[in-house]
C-alpha cells in the first residue's frame, strides 16, 4: 500500500466522519430521537475510516493485479458494495430501549454511501500522484 | 330452647357477613414492568400494560387479574419487522388493537401460584394458565403460548417455534 493511497483513505475517512456527524446532528434536530447508544461521533469516525482504509487496501490490491483497469474495477466495486451495504442498517435489531426504531434506517442509510462519496470526491486530486 | 336454631342462625349469619368485608387487595402496574416474547426470530416486548390486579395470597378466590395489551406497541427493536408484525399477516393491530387477559380462578402451587383465565388474543379467545410469583412487590412469570393457537402466522416462516415464550415481569404498588 503506498503512502498515496492511505493518505487518501484517511482523508476519504476523515471527511466522511464528518459528514456523518454533520448529518446525525441534522437529523436529531428534525426528529428528537436520540440514536447515540448506536451511532454517536466517536463510532462515526472509526467506522467511516475503517472502511476508508480498507477501501484502500482493496484499491491498492486491484490497482496492483489490474494496473490502469483496477480503479475502474474498484469503483464499480465500492459503488456496489455500499449500495449492498443499505441492508445492515435496515435489517439490524436495535437494543429494545431504543425508541423508534423505525426511523433508524432514515439516519444510517445515507451514512452507509458517505466513505464511497467523499473517495470519489477527492480521488481526482490523487490520481497523478498515483499514477 | 325453641329461640336456639334462631339464635345460631342469626349469629352464623353475622359471621358469614363478615367475611364480605374481606376483600383482595388492589394493586396498581407501576412503571419499569417488561412483557417479553421470545420466538427465536423476532425477540421483542410490548408496552402499554394497563388493567385491574386484585391479588391477596390470603383470599384467592377473590382475587382476579383483567389486564390488556396494547397491540400496537410491540416492538422487536427492528422498524421492517414491527410493522410486519403489526399487519393483517400477524398481529392484525388496526383490527385487534389489543391483548386481554381476564383470569377466572387463582390457585397456589409449589413454586408460587398459577391464574387460569381467558386470553383474548388476535381475535382468537383461549383458555391459558399463567404461573405466576410475587416477590417484593412483583410479578413475575414465564410461560408458552402457542401461536397457532391464536392464528398468528402468515405461512411464509416454517422454521419459526410455534411455542412463543413469554416472559412478564410487573412491579406493582398499592
Amino acid at each position: 500500500m503506498t503512502k498515496t493511497i492511505l493518505f487518501q483513505s484517511t482523508i476519504s475517512g476523515i471527511l466522511a466522519a464528518i459528514a456523518a456527524n454533520i448529518y446525525d446532528r441534522i437529523y436529531y434536530f428534525a426528529t428528537e430521537i436520540d440514536y447515540s447508544n448506536i451511532i454517536n461521533p466517536v463510532s462515526l469516525i472509526g467506522y467511516n475510516l475503517m472502511v476508508s482504509l480498507i477501501a484502500g487496501l482493496l484499491y491498492w490490491l486491484l490497482t496492483s493485479f489490474f494496473k490502469k483497469r483496477g480503479a475502474i474495477i474498484f469503483n464499480f466495486v465500492y459503488s456496489v458494495g455500499s449500495f449492498a451495504c443499505v441492508i445492515i442498517p435496515i435489517s439490524i435489531t436495535l437494543p429494545l430501549t431504543t425508541p423508534f426504531p423505525e426511523l433508524f434506517p432514515g439516519l444510517a442509510v445515507p451514512m452507509v454511501f458517505f466513505p464511497v462519496i467523499a473517495w470519489m470526491t477527492i480521488d481526482p486530486l490523487f490520481k497523478k500522484g498515483i499514477n | 330452647m325453641k329461640k336456639q336454631p334462631y339464635l345460631l342462625a342469626t349469629v352464623a349469619l353475622i359471621v358469614a357477613s363478615a367475611f364480605t368485608f374481606i376483600q383482595s387487595q388492589d394493586w396498581k402496574i407501576a412503571n419499569g414492568y417488561s412483557v417479553k416474547f421470545d420466538a427465536g426470530d423476532p425477540t421483542g416486548e410490548f408496552t402499554g400494560l394497563k388493567g385491574t390486579i386484585q391479588f391477596d395470597e390470603k383470599n384467592l378466590a377473590g382475587s382476579k387479574f383483567d389486564v390488556s395489551l396494547d397491540a400496537t406497541t410491540i416492538n422487536t427493536g427492528n422498524g421492517m419487522k414491527n410493522t410486519h408484525a403489526k399487519g393483517a399477516n400477524w398481529f392484525d393491530v388496526e383490527k385487534y388493537p389489543t391483548i386481554v387477559f381476564t383470569s377466572s380462578t387463582i390457585s397456589k402451587t409449589s413454586s408460587g401460584f398459577e391464574a387460569k383465565g381467558t386470553l383474548d388474543l388476535h381475535g382468537v379467545k383461549k383458555e391459558i394458565v399463567m404461573p405466576f410469583t410475587l416477590v417484593n412487590n412483583t410479578f413475575a412469570g414465564n410461560m408458552e403460548v402457542n401461536r397457532l393457537d391464536f392464528n398468528l402466522d402468515d405461512g411464509k416462516h416454517p422454521n419459526m417455534p410455534t411455542a412463543v415464550k413469554i416472559a412478564l415481569s410487573v412491579p406493582v404498588t398499592k
